[in-house]
């Protein structure tokens, strides 16, 4: 502990452990830390299952209920990696992927007018689709079309559509496309999470639904992958990156505090008192709360059920998307299911989270909607977290922090965050080349 | 590099089924953990070696009878001296290395602990070995051979006394492991696993069920 380090990150969080990989890789001397005994934060798997009651302040269940407690890796946020998405780039140029098995997700699913349906994933799919009406399906096909062949580099393909100056609620208009299919685009495609875009330049849109359906095209089911053992294998498979690149590694180190001289970090101390010196610090935002503001709730229930969700083919694992126009909010609810066939849960067993970003005083409330779609719950595990953000960028004080993932679907604004947070603390874009050799070492 | 007997690359003469398997070392940081998986894959040894960097994940193969067993071995990268090692890397291990040094026997003691912690953490199932390494300096010797050895019957663990320096024993103990492992098609311990899709460049395909493909 008492050592000089270049950077010292707190918090086993997925974002702390990726830039923890990469500082030690390029080199850095990296010491990470964690209050808590186990991997993950805010991102963890809590397992065994009594480990997720307790979390909650919960009676354990009676013996044997819900199978044995050590199958289950109860996520406490829920996310699926887009397949073409930047986590999966990450993932394969930092070779951390070879410590990971994925699956794909099932199924997407979108409400509509109190029902769901399946988002097509392929032609036949969308020629059967009862989400829309035939001449409707034709036009959507055109601008699905034209959105795949987009290309900013190349005006042949612009079609009269200015990627700078047309808005996506122009583009939609351009193409003829209904309030239904405008909101199954923008939701379920291009995911976005409020109607915000609609009067945004289409480049992103565009953009966005490029990733889907590139991300579609790779493994088939949908767009979506998701890690057997759960989210927090993900953590763990970088703080390994960081360990073979000779970062150390603290768990259950509580009551750390950050020391600065003049404005700027000069260490973290113990509660023991010893003080290790550093010039960084990364940190998630508990560790840090004085230098962050909040800006907003989400709401999550974490849900055991022992079927799979009605109306989706018995998927064992599922994403059901609520637009927000179709329940007269402004953010959409999201519902993630997995299940015992990625290793989360005992055997029979699947877990759902039902979550959105709060609106009301009474957040629970507004789950209610998701939650109908589930049937019978056997038990609910509800949470409302305040969502901080940094208030500066870190570069005075040497102390860069991460924000709190935020209620969207992926992991593609976790991606942004760590790009930028890198950028931030080294002064240059991370170079995806530069993580080449850790691709090569060791292939026998 | 002699003395590799019984490793071969699968592309050799060998015919027949390719098994793979997950192997984890455990044990007190420089007991030479690095250094027995070091000499058994590239048959190098290194007097000062660092602590382990950068090569945590190496593959080699070990020819039975009619089975080529491929072993995918995991080090600690370190992450054992805070006891900060993560639940994934006992994940899906089908044997492991349980690795002391026989002049500290504080290692030994340390190493039934690792034993403890896999039969809480792994596979039921898991093929344990333990390694009392060190062996070039019996002169020094702190651990009696016939304390570890009674200490691995009473729980059922394979044992050989191992020299990474000398290289004594050390394709003995993985070949001992591989004939301990089940190889019958899609049995084993991975059995009960999910299997998944592994992430690369290219498209990829689904990888099914059981160790032997």
């Amino acid at each position: 502990m008492d050592e000089t380090y270049d950077v010292i990150v707190l918090g086993t969080g997925l974002k702390e452990c990726v830039l923890s990989g990469m500082m030690s890789v390029s080199g850095k001397k990296v010491l990470h830390m964690d209050r808590n005994k186990y991997y993950g934060a805010e991102i963890a798997s809590l397992s065994p299952l009594e480990d997720c009651f307790a979390h909650f302040k919960r009676e354990a269940p009676a013996k044997e209920q819900y199978g044995r407690g050590r199958d289950w890796n109860v996520d406490l946020i829920p996310k699926f990696l887009m397949a073409n998405g930047q986590l999966v780039k990450l993932l394969i140029h930092t070779g951390v992927t070879r410590y990971l098995e994925f699956k794909s997700v099932d199924g997407s699913y979108v409400y509509k007018g109190g029902k769901i349906f399946k988002v097509p994933a392929d032609e036949k799919e969308a020629l059967a689709t009862s989400l829309m009406g035939l001449f409707e399906k034709r036009r959507f096909k055109n601008f699905l079309q034209f959105a795949q062949e987009f290309d900013i580099d190349d005006p042949k393909t612009y079609k009269n559509v200015d990627a700078k100056t047309t808005t996506a609620a122009d583009v939609y208009k351009k193409f003829g496309l209904d309030g239904n299919t405008q909101d199954f685009t923008g939701h379920a495609i291009a995911l976005y999470r409020d109607d915000d875009y609609m009067s945004q330049p289409c480049g992103e849109l565009l953009r966005r639904m490029k990733l889907y359906s590139e991300s579609l095209a790779r493994y088939g089911k949908s767009p979506y992958l998701y890690p057997l053992y759960g989210l927090g294998e993900l953590p763990q498979g970088f703080a390994r990156l960081s360990a073979i690149y000779s970062g150390t590694f603290m768990l259950d180190r509580p009551g750390t505090t950050i020391e600065f001289e003049e404005g700027r970090v000069v260490g973290v101390k113990d509660n023991e008192g010893n003080l290790a010196k550093c010039k960084q610090v990364i940190c998630d935002p508990s560790y840090s709360p004085e230098k962050c503001k909040p800006v907003g709730k989400v709401v999550r229930a974490i849900c055991i059920l022992d079927h799979p969700i009605p109306n989706t083919k018995d998927a064992q694992s599922v994403q059901i998307i609520i637009p927000a126009n179709q329940v007269n909010r402004k953010k959409d609810i999201y519902i993630s299911v997995v299940s015992y066939a990625h290793n989360v849960a005992a055997k029979g067993w699947y877990l759902a989270i039902v979550s959105t970003t709060a609106e009301t005083p009474d957040p629970e409330k507004e789950l209610d909607v998701g939650l109908q779609l589930l049937g019978p719950i056997h038990e609910k595990f509800v949470s409302v977290s305040e969502l901080y953000e940094p208030v500066d960028d870190g570069k005075t004080s040497q102390v860069y922090i991460s924000k709190s993932y935020d209620a969207t679907s992926h992991f593609e604004t976790t991606c942004t965050d760590i790009l930028e947070m890198y950028e931030r603390i080294t002064g240059e874009p991370f170079d995806f080349s530069s993580l080449k050799t850790a691709q090569l070492e060791s292939e026998d | 590099m002699a003395g590799r007997q019984g490793a071969q690359r699968p592309n050799g003469a060998t015919q027949g089924k390719i098994c793979q398997f997950k192997l984890v070392l455990l044990g007190e940081s420089a007991v030479g953990k690095s250094s027995l998986v070091l000499r058994f894959v590239k048959g190098q040894f290194h007097e000062y070696q660092e602590s382990t960097i950068g090569a945590a994940f190496l593959t080699q193969t070990v020819c039975l009878d009619d089975t080529t067993v491929k072993f995918e071995i995991w080090d600690t990268a370190g992450q054992e001296r805070y006891h900060s090692l993560a639940p994934m890397y006992y994940r899906g291990a089908q044997a492991a290395i349980v690795v002391f040094d026989i002049t500290n026997q504080d290692t030994f003691a340390r190493a039934k602990g690792w034993v403890k912690e896999l039969q809480r953490q792994a596979s039921p199932n898991i093929v344990i070995a333990l390694a009392g390494n060190k062996a070039d300096l019996a002169q020094k010797r702190m651990v009696e051979y016939e304390e570890a050895q009674a200490y691995a019957e009473e729980n059922s663990l394979l044992f050989i006394e191992t020299s990474a320096k000398t290289a004594m024993n050390v394709n003995e103990i993985f070949l001992a492991i591989a004939k301990k492992l089940p190889k019958n098609e899609g049995g084993g311990p991975t059995q009960s696993r999910q299997s998944g899709v592994k992430l690369n460049n290219e498209q990829t395909q689904q990888s099914e069920g059981g160790c032997c493909k």
